[in-house]
């Protein structure tokens, strides 16, 4: 294809625009001011003509940037699907004539409404240009999987199987993970009655046998550089050999620790040998190969025991877990079963407040300890009172009593804790120890953790945490969705899970390594724009070197040279243009996404004077959630004040403080930014975005302060998408707000 | 007549509810080709009708935008919507699925204008609002639906309606002729996501939710308390159209009931403690919500969610099965009767209004299966190596919330491109 | 204590739910309960309970034997199937409850002058005579049974009741001299004293 720019503009005269608009007016727009080279208008463009004529145009007619004038862009995108062209689309349907009443009053104002759109697009596609892969990406097929225990050594299996080669870093001496230490399993199979194996053996002689996986044991992540598709990661032995290996994606599967329950004074764990752990009663049943457990102190066979759940766990005293692991019930059961299993004349209670023993596999498994006459009791147990015999004192909650019990052996269900890297975003906490030592309230125990993955980030070595220290997804529609693109994780790091769950889930993120790598290779954007083939680019000699845009991108993206100059990792890039919207001195950009190619629209816009007494609005919509709030509104009939100009952006955080300025100055009058839900519940689809824009808004305060201009002309919003009746009614609210402050006096 | 171009290599999806569409989606971003049938007239599921997801009590029309944004940018993806799998034949790596289209009587041409819609008086129960609202004879099912294609009710089909939605089409698309098509294709893997129904509260007879206007599900009440549902967000008693200030929840219905389900549904006690959330938000503390329950399930990180609820002096707590209700006949009020079996406290409490937290039962027809599969007690879909190039996904294979549907769904789909790969790899 | 009732103590030391699970008909089921309560509210006669049977299954598991034992709960149950309709661990409550009432009289452990207990026994004494219920006799007898004073008070309280039952031929009078029996009354106590033998041989040989 020839480098030779040919500008094609179509207007859509279906839908009611025909009949709304004077589309020979928004033709002659777009060809004398717009500059498009040719202008079309179609009774129906979504129909199969209408789209060959534009196909016809592409292939015959060399258009390589078409401008279409219709419906909202996201409409008709199937019909409107022309990948090998640069293009945009002017909302005259859901943003102009469904937000404007059809009265012969408001003709005039929704025809400018109108002609500014067209305006617009062409302004904004004459600055676009198709995005081209950098051709810097290579295909690599090779998944790096860390920790090798359940999680670690399915997403292994599942990787293999669908014919990627796979190596396993294993800190420990043999595969297997915590479930290597157990004596069995929670069952996974229907009818959920029966302990099974833990399949660990099965597992481990699977990879073995498997000439797709390599297993580097005794090993850690020495440092992991690069970005997916080109990972450069060193693994290091204990012996201190490091080895060098490149990655397509990376799986993290460090699995978990458990809660110490030592400082919890009542439970006595550290006064009795006796008053064990769950995870110790699976050595003990273990060491007991098949016979009668015998207790710690004396080796006496276990006849009565006492299932402790939910210790130090849904907590808010300091120390304690707030969570629950939701599945230390199910284990609880399991673990009388052992002792049932073995003598059924063994007395086995298990106390416990709400039990959690969800969906099929759960209630089955309750039945199932029921029926091996397992007692239940819902209880608040008090105190442990360490001795020959344990007494155990607790508060029946059915009975409504205290009460106590005796048992050989009582075994504390502790919650399962994330074994994570260090989070790159945790607030360093300096601790002042005279403080500390005055105080009279014991601290909650500070775990310095080292790395596991010691990534070359320029944000840090490892991946964020959410809460807890649980690595998972904040998105309840995109769980693997981590802020370190390529690297998933998997298992009971994201949140405490049992080995069903956390093989369901290894295979989940084995799905998206596999996908990262394949994309990386093509130099494709990962979520939420899969497929986008641009990315950020910067020139160099307008760099001040100022680190805004490497400490700003939600995603670790960008590393820093030697010199302080950004150095873009273009697969790690999720293309929300955060980098752009923090840049100072606006030479960050994309090929189909500017500071300039917004900065365009703004100006194309004609502002009236004074005289004529008709504001414009600058809005600056989210695309992901404000916009089709707005798009919404308009299916709905809400009316829009005619003086906004609505331009939909990626992402709140790409918005440049640059296009505030340059439209006050131009004129405009007032400003709406609308972005996603921010803070610890957050919307916003780029983590950080929609936070960064309105902390950099913040301070544009100043700007109008020294423009002189009244500090209600710009105002920032959180808004849903489904805000339908309400984000219009902020808009209307900011004409409102300029009736009573006037127009602003930048007009010329 | 559709075509449907598909391969040994080609995974069909069945089932575009979020797991459906998650599967799909995850596997054509992989480059897969993908043929996604759906029964409804669009994509999204059961997910659509909630207002608000837990615990982030943030919009599922948000996850659903970027998931059809995904879904109208993939060429890899093809939607069949109104459309049902009625026969599988064959093995892992070569299966032919029969795939059986009922008309929809608008074609590809629909623009999405609304115009037959306003032409149209006819109106129906609203099936999107569970018959709470009404719609047209000529409609889109919900506001965001993908595809964003009108629908005819077959109902109107030989009146003058039918013909005034022609007629006000402008651009040709009510084809008042379509008829019902079958059409078969190749597939290497299917994966099964056909997801889940409420449970039929009127088969609980002593909750009486076929007697008592003021007993309703708890589908029912996340339209009602969205604010572009059928009651514009407000609360109110189906009886008298007051507002529900004193809202009964009752845990377990039809859950972990050898008489209904056998299975403990999961999501229902978050989902109640979400819905104690609307109340809160649309009544302040005039809403007072009672939970009667047997365990409440808020399993490992919910747990937060449910110790905010838990301290709302507005929300309390009572650990019984409520065995009845009956009626207040003076003011239509369901009086629930029971025992609180936290020591032991009869009670015949009267609220407003009553929300049954029904369970999930899965939509998977184990006679009418259209294929040999190992089916659970419970109903849901085992994974079990008998099933070949056949994988569960989401509330198939367990009741599940959101996000761990869409978790299972990931895995679902990386297991059918291990069949499409193995196949691609004999077939080159 | 009854020599029964130490034996058993005896035999089950700890385990009062195993104790139930050998000896009360039903009993295995006791370990199934989810402690939901919805047999103890679905109980039309809900109020009159001491404990309910979800509450006494709580307090079987919890080893309350003479608390259980000795309760009245179990002798008020009707038999009217609520609670078994509607257990979701279908619990076949009503038949445990009978289950238990008839293991605390085996152990002597019924309350006294429990009232329901007393017609029990007044019923079968009565049966086991002739093989027939003498409607007559039962009425007085359980009239009669607080004292004769308080006989005279509530025969004269059910008057009406008497007569209208004698107008339907449901009493007469003449019954009060020996009365309607079966063929063979005497092959009737055998058979039951040979019954009684088993059962005992049952709970005694039980472990």
């Amino acid at each position: 294809m020839s480098d030779e720019k040919k500008f094609a503009g179509y207007i859509c005269t279906g839908c009611g625009i025909g009949e709304r608009l004077d589309s020979s007016q928004l033709e002659m727009i777009a060809t004398r001011e717009g500059k498009m080279q040719s202008c079309k208008q179609h009774e129906m463009l979504c129909s199969s003509e209408g789209v060959q004529m534009i196909r016809d145009d592409i292939s015959s007619e060399g258009a390589s940037h078409i401008m279409i004038a219709a419906c909202s862009r996201r409409a008709k995108v199937e019909a409107f699907n022309f990948p090998e062209v640069a293009m945009t689309r002017a909302n005259l349907r859901e943003g102009v004539i469904w937000v404007r009443p059809d009265a012969p009053e408001h003709q005039e104002t929704t025809q400018e409404m109108a002609d500014d759109y067209i305006r617009m697009a062409c302004a904004e596609l004459r600055s676009l240009k198709l995005p081209h892969a950098s051709g810097e990406q290579s295909l690599n097929k090779t998944i790096l999987v860390v920790g090798g225990g359940i999680t670690g050594m399915t997403a292994a299996l599942e990787s293999a199987a669908a014919g990627y080669p796979v190596h396993i870093v294993e800190k420990q001496g043999a595969l297997g993970g915590q479930a290597a230490g157990y004596a069995k399993a929670i069952p996974t199979r229907s009818p959920y009655k029966e302990p099974r194996d833990t399949g660990v053996a099965e597992m481990i002689a699977a990879i073995e046998a498997s000439g797709l996986i390599t297993v580097h044991l005794n090993s850690t992540v020495a440092k992991t550089a690069g970005a997916p598709g080109r990972f450069n990661v060193d693994i290091a032995t204990e012996s201190g050999a490091v080895s060098n290996e490149t990655f397509g994606a990376i799986i993290q599967a460090t699995g978990f620790k458990l809660y110490d329950p030592s400082n919890l004074q009542q439970y006595g764990y550290s006064s009795s040998p006796d008053i064990v752990t769950n995870a110790e009663l699976e050595k003990l049943v273990k060491a007991a190969a098949g016979g009668p457990v015998k207790r710690p102190s004396d080796g006496k066979e276990v006849k009565a025991v006492a299932f402790v759940q939910n210790v130090g766990q849904s907590s808010s005293e300091e120390g304690q877990l707030s969570y629950h692991s939701g599945i230390g019930d199910l284990i609880a059961i399991k673990q009388a079963m052992y002792f049932k299993d073995q003598n059924s004349d063994c007395d086995t209670t298990i106390l416990f407040n709400n039990l959690r023993t969800p969906g099929a596999a759960g209630e089955d498994f309750y039945r199932a300890g029921q029926e091996k006459m397992i007692t239940f009791s819902k209880a608040q147990v008090s105190e442990v009172v360490p001795g020959d015999s344990l007494e155990v004192k607790f508060q029946d909650l059915i009975l409504d009593e205290e009460t106590s019990m005796q048992a050989d052996l009582v075994v504390l269900d502790v919650g399962m804790m994330p074994n994570s890297g260090p989070d790159p975003y945790a607030v360093p906490i300096v601790i002042d120890e005279k403080a500390e030592a005055a105080s009279e309230t014991p601290r909650a125990p500070t775990v310095t953790v080292d790395s596991i993955l010691n990534l070359d980030y320029r944000q840090g070595t490892d991946l964020p945490h959410l809460k807890n220290g649980f690595t998972d997804s904040h998105f309840i529609c995109f769980p693997y969705e981590t802020r370190r693109t390529g690297i998933y994780a998997a298992g009971p790091l994201r949140r405490p899970m049992d080995m069903r769950q956390a093989q369901d889930d290894a295979a989940g993120a084995a799905m998206k390594a596999i996908q990262a790598a394949e994309n990386a290779g093509k130099g494709m954007a990962a979520h939420p724009r899969a497929g986008d083939l641009s990315f950020p680019s910067f020139r160099m000699d307008g760099c001040t070197q100022c680190k805004r845009c490497t400490v700003e991108c939600p995603f670790g993206a960008i590393n820093e040279d030697e010199k302080g100059y950004p150095l873009f990792n273009e697969s790690r890039c999720r293309r929300c243009g955060t980098c752009m919207g923090a840049c100072p001195v606006r030479v960050i950009s994309f090929e189909n996404y500017s500071v300039e190619s917004v900065n365009q629209q703004i100006k194309n816009v004609e502002v009236p004077e004074e005289f004529d007494e008709k504001p414009r609005i600058l809005v600056l919509a989210c695309e992901n959630d404000a916009y089709p709030a707005l798009d919404q509104a308009g299916m709905n009939g809400v009316e829009i004040n005619p003086w906004a100009r609505v331009i939909p952006v990626r992402c709140l955080g790409s918005v440049s403080l640059s296009w505030i300025t340059d439209s006050l100055n131009s004129g405009y009058d007032g400003i709406v930014l609308m972005g996603c839900a921010k803070g610890d519940d957050y919307q916003c689809h780029f983590v950080r975005g929609s936070a960064m824009a309105h902390e950099r808004m913040d301070k544009v305060g100043d700007t109008l302060s020294s423009l002189n201009l009244e500090p209600e002309r710009v105002v920032v919003y959180e808004v849903a998408i489904t805000d339908i009746e309400r984000a219009p009614k902020l808009i209307n609210d900011m004409a409102e707000t300029v009736e009573k402050i006037g127009l602003s006096p930048f007009k010329f | 007549m559709t075509e449907v171009i598909a391969t040994n290599q080609t995974i069909l999806v069945v089932g575009g509810g979020i797991s459906g569409l998650t599967a799909a989606l995850e596997a054509a971003e992989t480059g897969k080709q993908v043929v996604l049938v759906e029964k409804r007239p669009y994509v999204g599921g059961r997910v659509t009708q909630l207002y608000k997801y837990f615990p982030k009590l943030c919009f599922p029309t948000c996850g659903l935008e970027i998931n059809q944004r995904r879904a109208k940018m993939n060429p890899n993806l093809t939607i069949l919507t109104m459309a049902e799998v009625t026969d599988i034949q064959g093995d892992a790596g070569n299966y032919t699925a029969s795939v059986k289209i009922s008309p929809r009587y608008v074609n590809d041409n629909c623009t999405g204008c609304g115009d037959c819609a306003r032409a149209v008086s006819a109106e129906f129960d609203d099936e999107f609002n569970y018959g709470l609202g009404k719609r047209k004879g000529a409609y889109l099912p919900h506001r965001m639906a993908h595809p964003q294609r009108y629908v005819i009710d077959p109902a109107i089909l030989g009146t003058d309606e039918a013909e005034k939605a022609k007629t006000a089409c402008k651009v040709n698309a009510v084809d008042l002729e379509m008829q019902e098509e079958t059409v078969s294709f190749k597939a290497g893997a299917v994966v099964w996501a056909t997801g889940w129904q409420p449970y039929d509260a009127n088969k609980i007879q002593p909750y009486g939710y076929d007697r008592f206007q003021n007993v309703v599900t708890n589908v029912e009440f996340e339209r009602m308390a969205d604010p572009n549902g059928p009651t514009g967000g407000k609360i109110l008693r189906p009886s008298d159209g007051e507002v529900a200030k004193n809202i009964a929840f009752i845990q377990c219905a039809g859950s972990r009931d050898k008489n209904h389900l056998l299975h403990c549904s999961r999501i229902c006690c978050m989902a109640t403690l979400k819905q104690t959330h609307y109340v809160q938000e649309a009544l302040g503390d005039e809403g007072k919500s009672t939970i009667y329950y047997i365990d409440i399930r808020a399993i490992d990180r919910f747990e937060d969610f449910y110790q905010a609820v838990r301290e709302n002096p507005n929300v309390s707590f009572i650990k019984s099965k409520v065995a009845s209700i009956t009626q207040n006949k003076e003011n239509s009020n369901p009086v629930l009767n029971g025992v609180d079996t936290e020591g032991y406290h009869r009670y015949a409490n009267e609220h407003d209004l009553v929300v049954l937290a029904v369970g999930m039962q899965p939509s998977v027809d184990k006679a009418s299966f259209p294929v040999d599969i190992v089916i659970n007690e419970e109903g849901f879909i085992e994974p079990a190596t008998e099933n070949g190039g056949i994988f569960a996904a989401g509330c198939s294979s367990d009741a599940l919330d959101v996000n761990r549907a869409v978790q299972q769904a990931t895995g679902a789909a990386l297991r059918a491109i291990q069949v499409v790969n193995r196949v691609a790899g004999t077939e080159g | 204590m009854s020599d029964l009732n130490s034996a058993m103590t005896e035999r089950y030391h700890n385990s009062f739910l195993k104790e139930v699970e050998a000896n009360v008909e039903e009993g295995e089921w006791v370990k199934m309960c989810m402690q939901c309560g919805v047999c103890a509210g679905s109980c039309p006669l809900g109020n009159a309970w001491e404990h309910t049977p979800q509450k006494l299954f709580m307090m079987i598991r919890a080893g309350k034997r003479e608390a259980v034992l000795s309760s009245d709960a179990m002798w008020m149950c009707t038999s009217c199937y609520n609670c078994i309709a509607r257990c979701p661990r279908g619990l076949p409550i009503t038949h445990i409850m009978h289950g238990l009432a008839h293991y605390a009289k085996r152990l002597g452990l019924v309350p006294k002058n429990q009232p329901t207990a007393q017609f029990s026994q007044i019923f079968w004494d009565n049966l086991m005579k002739k093989g027939r219920v003498n409607e007559l006799k039962l009425g007085l007898a359980i009239y009669f049974k607080d004292g004769f004073g308080q006989g005279i008070k509530n025969a004269l309280a059910n008057k009406q009741l008497g007569q209208n039952m004698m107008k339907a031929k449901r009493m007469n009078a003449m019954e009060f001299f020996g009365g309607h029996s079966i063929k063979d009354t005497g092959g009737l106590q055998k058979m039951i004293k040979k019954a009684q033998e088993i059962e005992d041989a049952k709970i005694q040989g039980n472990s």
